[in-house]
């Protein structure tokens, strides 16, 4: 049986075929999904802010943040043996939850999947799909047998990407 | 500041007693607006790690309308009420005996102003109670609302505390209703800056 292993927010997690990886309740997070379907390894970051630009160093959690998370994930699948020239990519979440008109939020989702995306074409790492912004939050499992997602949005049908 | 994870028992009590304070003032509130009697729980005073939070209440994907606002002031935050659907269902019907909406999707402008002001009026309500505690003026921003999985409208609440620490603090209560279950949930986070004002405030620096 495969198990099903849930990403938590500022968590950054890989695992290989048959398992699944999941990460649920996403808003203004991001999810960044990478996957080799040689090894048939993958992994998911479950990202919280943009960047980490400006904070002392030593406080810097690299899970956390889209420019530093997105390298580290693609280190951490180097490291367990898949082939980085074969790695895809697949973006998730960034919604904004709120209605703008108060400027609660900083736009932060669209900040965060902009990020992301900069952060993964610098590693020159091809995104084969992404779902993000709009104003749902969204729900995922990505099965390691194929690489691909499936995504959950309240009152919609189940999709695949 | 230290890291909140470093917070002290006494820290800690002081907090709860906040939340205390804060909740018994909404909730005597809440209980005259919909002329009901309600009951509250004892609150709690939580340092979470984030991986911890989106497992929260009935866990991350649980159908919740979230009302959001920002508090203002010397002493600054984030304040949200998080209500399961059924909750804000009935709650809204206890104000708006006419409306035919079953699904908090089906709300309309009429209903979901409705619902923004009982986030307005318990959040006033707790913050007054804070405000004096605490001889600070704390105001709130209009509220905000939203209907989602709990999860998703947690996480872009807590986004910015995230930057400087691991762990957000939640001072968390629930409010029930005797012969009916309606349950709803206060977070009141302060800012990271504002909570050793917040400390020094309540005498335990």
């Amino acid at each position: 049986m495969p198990e099903i292993y849930p990403v938590g927010m500022a968590e950054l997690r890989i695992a290989r075929n048959p398992d699944i990886l999941a990460a649920y309740g996403i808003g203004s997070c991001v999810i960044v999904a990478m996957y080799d379907p040689k090894t048939k390894i993958g992994g998911v970051a479950h990202i919280i802010l943009p960047d980490s630009t400006g904070i002392a160093q030593e406080r810097v959690n690299p899970r956390k943040f889209a420019d530093t998370a997105v390298p580290l994930l693609f280190q951490t699948l180097s490291h367990a043996g898949c082939f980085k020239s074969s790695i895809i990519s697949k973006v998730i979440g960034g919604a904004e939850m709120f209605p703008p008109t108060e400027n609660l939020t900083n736009n932060i989702g669209t900040q965060n999947t902009a990020s992301a995306i900069r952060a993964l074409e610098k590693l020159r790492i091809p995104i084969l799909a992404q779902d993000i912004g709009g104003r749902c939050g969204r729900s995922l499992e990505m099965n390691l047998a194929t690489g691909r997602i499936s995504l959950t949005v309240l009152g919609e049908s189940v999709k695949e990407i | 500041m230290q890291d909140l994870s470093e917070l002290r028992k006494d820290q800690l009590d002081a907090l709860r007693e906040l939340g205390n304070i804060g909740s018994g003032n909404a909730c005597t509130a809440l209980a005259q607006f919909l002329n009901r009697k309600i009951a509250m729980d004892v609150p709690t005073a939580k340092i979470l790690p984030f991986s911890e939070i989106s497992s929260l209440l009935g866990g991350p994907q649980e159908k919740t309308i979230g009302i959001f606002l920002k508090v203002m002031g010397k002493i600054s935050g984030k304040f949200l009420l998080l209500i399961p659907e059924d909750t804000g269902i009935k709650l809204m019907r206890t104000l708006i005996p006419k409306s035919k909406a079953n699904k908090a999707s089906d709300m309309d402008d009429f209903e979901i102003s409705c619902m923004r002001e009982i986030g307005n009026i318990l959040a006033g309500s707790f913050l007054n109670a804070l405000s004096i505690l605490t001889r600070t003026t704390m105001l709130n921003s209009l509220p905000a609302m939203a209907f989602d999985m709990a999860g998703a409208l947690i996480d872009t609440v807590v986004a910015d505390m995230a930057a400087v620490s691991d762990h957000v603090l939640m001072i968390e209560t629930s409010f029930l209703e005797s012969n009916e279950d309606l349950k709803l949930h206060i977070f009141l986070m302060p800012d990271h800056d504002s909570l050793e004002q917040l400390l020094c405030q309540l005498g335990v620096k």
